[in-house]
């Protein structure tokens, strides 16, 4: 089957088969490999992607659920000018990565949450990635950094 | 100005590989897709102990995209891995099925699924034979054998004084015995390895993996090649924790095998239930203490006793029990120590390496008994370890003597300045307060457990840039930026300009295992070593270049400057070209070689380790009688690292590390029965979210450690038995009631304030 979406901005227009898995067709097809496979079972986050803005397990989702989709993967969030991402730049400037699997998944469901949420609580934090296993961190660097991120795109937004 | 004082060293950095981290950019292994590419999908054995009497493969091969079966014949090699020799595992059965999780067979095919289909379609014939599923069934007489030489892995024994005579004498003794699960490392990248045909006789494998030597000798053995043939490639790996070696080893034969017989490349991605059931677990263990002190705390002697449930395969479990051994008595200054530990097979998920190294285990149990000590005593619990804490000069239970960097008795006094968090009004009287205390050691790098070499180069461009080969692998630890931070240090020039390379076994020396809290201290020392070694060539240059003598120049920023006029001053790059043109050397290759281990095998007397870190912890934590539900308030974890080299790290380190201790003290257990693994997936085995985080202050104690640079010590793995450990006391000190058992899980808490045992609680509103 034809699906078409777009992705990380740019239209795609491709063929699938109908069993295909969202997370298959944005790695093995478009080579979008920031976005990881860690259970297979929507159970740890890590292949975290926005579909229309929302956070959504993408190893559960059948890739003929994007059609006519707006996705967004951790290749997409970089500035037009290639800086990073106030998130990006917080997870490293506050220590948020270890082994770094789970933060491109991490990164993902925190931007949903700073998008709707743009000045969270600690119990926003805690709820947008309760669905992102980290086995690093211990997640208070990722606590802080989603805080630090939120208040440099505050402050970005009075600045601009 | 000098260029003496510490410029890089010491600072808050941020991670040097993190940009491709937060980018998606990293590719991991399983990132990587080849032309011609197939996949590969190991047959299990699915029931716990048998005979496999044949592996059909017919029906397998019918399935569309199934290029290839593999079973052990198929071999080249021994089919034959294993950490001490002699080895006990085989890469794939033969004869003897002596867990579930074994690999009896091996599909590729062009697609995953297909050859997952074509696993499953495998007539596979094994007749069953009653499982042995406990360590006192395969300790009991007549128990059949799980391997040739009986059901003991491995058992040793630490002799110190006379510690049945100095119990006896005792005018104060407490015993009891307690009990630890196995625990799953849950690292967020399964195992995955990818090997790829040269076509010019060798064979590249890009790894998940902590120990990329390890991986090329045991791939070459099985494949029957000299080891040069194999190239082992450490891509990026998503944590390890000890995990990902012997697995490791073992979908890197059968990748390889496939490889060469396909002229394919072959990949093998392990899903989150076969990493689970099919790859090493931390030891569950049964261990015995009895303590005896004098009346006003001091202790005299200590005897233990310790079974570790090693599962199916040694793997690391020689090494584990002597961990245990040396460590089970704790920080403490003990004249009289009688230590015995045993690793038995049974036939489960074989147990291996897993952070921290049998010394989590020991470490709940020790210090569990030095609260029960203490309430004997009626004496405050930090005062009795304060009291028979080791201090430099003192003698461990091995009888070896540290002079320096024993900064324990710092760490408990950091802990005592702090003030305990207050109680909120709590009108409902709906909540229990408890606070637990935890000292530890761990010992650093491999000591008696193996050579403890590692070979590390330095190489400067004429940009006046460096490169750093040595190896020892980033896992998430941040061991890279350790390295990047000595080499800008000692050479003088921005961090931004050096760069730790991949490992791969073609261009760096065999280091060694990435294990036992190593990195920083001897991985450290022969980065540190190579850039000096380096530098003294550059120096060389330099003087020539100001006409002075080499003492007279430091190197800082990029530049090589003169010390009485730092005016005069060249740009490195300057020098590097100059060092390049004339002849002078740009690169270096040096060793550190830690002290060798020198003890009596019988007695486990004499110089074991290098160095210890010592740790001290202190948890508050708040249950809600109502639903048994844990809140740690406040958790405290003073550690002597000898030298914070990045603080960053550090706290990294020491966070992560307790948050995997707290899961393992309080929420994670490998459910099994019948020998099969009934939660292996992260809906039912629970690891911790980020909502069960504690909030882990990091306190440091700097006592140099003279075998690492800048007096550097290990931190990886202390942490997880240190907040295990002061978990379980704090359970203990808000319900009143003492538990044996890890983990204490919300609904044994819960049961205990049901029951009536917990003497603070009790079930009023419950």
């Amino acid at each position: 089957m034809k699906i078409s979406f777009r992705c990380n901005g740019k239209p795609m227009q491709l063929e699938i088969s109908p069993e295909t898995r969202a997370l298959d067709v944005l790695r093995d097809t478009l080579g979008l490999t920031g976005v990881k496979e860690g259970c297979g079972k929507g159970e740890c986050g890590a292949c975290t992607v926005l579909v229309d803005g929302l956070p959504v397990s993408s190893c559960l989702l059948p890739a003929a659920k994007l059609e006519g989709t707006e996705v967004l993967t951790i290749e997409g969030l970089r500035k037009p000018d290639g800086s990073l991402h106030p998130l990006q730049q917080a997870f490293l400037d506050e220590g948020a990565v270890q082994c770094g699997f789970c933060t491109p998944g991490m990164i993902m469901s925190a931007k949903a949450l700073l998008d709707e949420t743009p000045r969270p609580q600690v119990e926003d934090i805690e709820e947008a990635l309760s669905g992102n296993i980290c086995r690093c961190t211990g997640y208070g660097k990722i606590v802080q950094a989603v805080m630090r991120a939120a208040e440099k795109s505050e402050e970005g937004r009075h600045d601009g | 100005m000098t260029g003496k004082e510490l410029r890089i060293v010491g600072r808050r950095v941020r991670k040097v590989d993190g940009i491709e981290l937060v980018t998606g950019q990293a590719k991991f292994t399983a990132d990587m897709k080849l032309p011609g590419m197939l996949y590969g999908f190991a047959r299990r054995a699915g029931q716990p102990a048998g005979k496999l009497e044949g592996v059909k493969k017919d029906e397998a091969l019918k399935i569309p995209g199934v290029v290839d079966v593999l079973t052990a014949e198929d071999l080249p090699g021994p089919n034959l891995i294993g950490v001490l020799p002699p080895f006990d595992q085989p890469v794939l059965a033969t004869g003897d099925i002596r867990y579930a999780g074994e690999s009896v067979a091996f599909v590729v095919a062009e697609t995953r699924e297909a050859a997952k289909r074509g696993a499953a379609a495998l007539d596979v014939r094994i007749t069953e034979v009653p499982p042995i599923l406990t360590v006192d069934e395969a300790l009991g007489d007549g128990a059949r054998k799980i391997h040739e030489n009986g059901n003991i892995t491995f058992s040793r024994k630490l002799i110190k004084g006379d510690a049945d005579k100095a119990l006896a004498e005792a005018p104060v003794v407490v015993e009891n015995t307690y009990e630890t699960s196995f625990q799953d490392h849950a690292y967020l990248e399964p195992e995955t390895d990818l090997a790829v045909p040269g076509g010019d006789g060798r064979i590249t494998v890009y790894a998940s993996c902590q120990s990329p030597f390890h991986l090329r000798g045991l791939i070459a053995a099985n494949l029957s090649v000299p080891a040069g043939r194999v190239k082992v490639v450490q891509s990026n790996t998503g944590g390890s924790f000890g995990g990902k070696d012997d697995v490791a080893v073992e979908i890197g034969i059968l990748a390889a095998a496939a490889a060469l017989r396909t002229g394919r490349p072959v990949l093998v991605a392990h899903e989150r239930g076969e990493s689970m059931v099919g790859s090493n677990l931390r030891h569950a263990s049964r261990i015995t203490i009895t303590t005896g002190a004098t009346k006003e705390g001091k202790i005299v002697a200590r005897k233990i006793k310790i079974i570790l449930d090693g599962g199916a395969y040694a793997s690391e479990s020689p090494f584990v029990v002597m961990k245990a051994l040396i460590h089970a008595a704790g920080p403490y200054l003990i004249p009289h120590v009688f230590v015995e530990s045993t690793a038995v097979y049974t036939n489960k998920t074989y147990a291996g390496a897993f952070r921290g190294f049998g010394v989590p285990q020991v470490t709940f149990a020790s210090e569990s008994q030095m609260d029960e000590l203490a309430a004997k005593l009626g004496m405050n619990p930090l005062t009795l370890r304060k009291i028979n804490a080791l201090r430099p000069g003192d003698a461990t239970a091995t009888g070896q003597v540290f002079k320096q960097s024993v900064g324990l008795l710092q760490a408990i006094e950091i802990l005592e300045k702090e003030r305990l968090p207050e109680k909120p009004e709590d009108p409902s009287d709906r909540y229990l307060y408890g606070t637990g205390h935890s000292c530890m050691l761990q010992g650093i790098s491999n000591g008696a457990e193996g050579v403890d070499v590692v070979g590390a180069t330095v190489q400067v461009s004429q940009d006046g840039s460096a490169l750093v080969g040595l190896g020892l692998t980033e896992l998430g630890q941040g061991s890279r930026t350790v390295y990047a931070q000595i080499a800008a240090e000692e050479l003088g020039i921005p961090l931004e300009t050096v760069t730790v390379r991949q490992v791969d076994t073609d261009s760096v020396h065999d280091s060694g295992p990435t294990v036992a809290s190593r990195s920083t201290t001897v991985g450290g020392m022969a980065v540190l070593k190579a850039a000096r070694e380096v530098k003294e060539s550059l120096l060389d240059m330099a003087a020539l270049m100001l006409q002075t003598d080499k003492k007279e120049i430091y190197f800082q920023d990029g530049f090589a400057i003169l010390s009485k006029n730092p005016d005069a001053r060249i740009p490195l790059r300057e020098v590097a070209t100059a060092a390049y043109w004339t002849g002078h050397p740009l690169m270096h290759l040096a060793f550190s070689k830690a002290p060798e281990a020198k003890y009596d095998h019988d007695t486990h007397q004499g110089s074991i380790y290098i160095a210890y870190n010592f740790g001290a912890h202190r948890m508050s934590i708040r249950i809600d009688r109502w639903t048994g539900e844990v809140r740690v308030l406040e958790h405290l974890a003073a550690h002597d690292v000898g030298k914070v080299i990045n603080p960053v790290g550090l706290e990294g380190q020491v966070e992560g590390g307790s948050l995997i201790g707290y899961g393992y003290a309080h929420m994670e257990k490998i459910e099994e029965s019948r020998g099969i693994i009934r939660n292996a997936n992260f809906a039912d085995y629970a690891v911790p979210s980020i909502k069960d985080r504690i909030p882990t202050r990091t306190l440091v104690v700097e006592e140099a450690n003279p075998t690492g640079p800048y007096g550097a010590k290990g931190v990886g793995e202390p942490p997880v038995a240190a907040t295990a450990a002061c978990f379980a006391n704090a359970v203990s000190d808000a319900l009143g009631v003492r538990f044996t058992r890890l983990p204490v899980t919300r609904q044994d808490i819960l049961r205990a304030l049901q029951s009536g045992a917990a003497t603070h609680g009790g079930d009023k509103n419950g």
